[in-house]
């Protein structure tokens, strides 16, 4: 499958523990707009990639915000 | 709308390579790679998913230009001189021109990546390589031995005149150089040990 590159967001987070990863797991898992998501636990920004064809990078920020993350994109 | 743009693809993995040798798997950060190419971190992530996928991804390209380079006019039917001779040629070839990318291919085959990368990459390889040998014990050219033993003394002197190459020197510090003269008396050697 070839991604759009449009479609990749990526965001600095305040991830820190793999629980915290499960937790966000939670809510992008179910989430049928997320197509594909990870989150470098190796970086020291904890980056998070998003591929969605239809959310916006606001609305992606907003749900971390909603589960306890600060979450910010990065261009 | 972003677009792929093969140029800047081609600076990331020369300088990935570069770091990954330079200060090994501890010192790879994509912070300081995104750095180093004078690119954003976000354009990093956008070509790869992450620090992994970026290791692993440029481990296999580099397990398949090993590949292509040592397959290089080889057959698998070939006599056995004929075809460890074309295999250390081919070999010898790849390493004088791409020191960097063979250092980094064994860093990574070393790690905890090595295993997918070299089932992914050198797939059609191992088979070329098994039909190669089996059919040189069939002919009575090669004594049976086991892999190993065989892995190690066909391609360890090879290797070790590689190595001497690229420290420049040998043992006890002498200047040496790779030549074709060196490579075919010592070729010589080892065809006459694996010979039955």
């Amino acid at each position: 499958m070839t991604i759009d590159l449009s479609n990749i967001f990526i965001f600095k987070t305040n991830i820190q523990t793999e629980f915290d990863k499960l937790r966000i797991k939670n809510v992008l898992d179910a989430s049928q707009k997320v197509l594909k998501w990870n989150i470098d636990m190796d970086d020291a920004d904890r980056v998070l990639r998003i591929v969605s064809d239809s959310l916006r990078p606001e609305q992606i920020i907003s749900v971390l915000d909603y589960v306890g993350f600060e979450c910010t994109e990065l261009e | 709308m972003r677009t792929r743009n093969a140029e800047k693809e081609e600076l990331v993995r020369q300088e990935a390579i570069e770091m990954l040798v330079r200060d090994g798997f501890q010192g790879f950060s994509m912070n300081r790679l995104a750095q180093a190419c004078g690119i954003s971190v976000a354009t990093l992530y956008i070509y790869y998913r992450d620090k992994d996928d970026l290791i692993q991804k440029i481990g296999a390209e580099i397990g398949k230009q090993f590949m292509a380079k040592t397959l290089q006019d080889f057959d698998p039917e070939m006599s056995f001189a004929e075809g460890l001779k074309r295999q250390w040629e081919n070999r010898a070839a790849f390493a004088i021109k791409f020191p960097k990318e063979v250092a980094c291919y064994e860093i990574i085959r070393r790690s905890r990546h090595g295993d997918d990368i070299v089932e992914e990459s050198l797939k059609g390889f191992k088979k070329t390589m098994g039909d190669f040998t089996h059919n040189a014990i069939t002919n009575k050219e090669l004594l049976p031995v086991p892999v190993e033993v065989f892995w190690s003394m066909a391609y360890g002197p090879l290797y070790t005149l590689l190595r001497f190459h690229e420290e420049g020197k040998s043992i006890g510090g002498r200047p040496f150089k790779f030549s074709k003269k060196i490579m075919e008396e010592t070729f010589q050697l080892v065809l006459k040990s694996l010979t039955p």
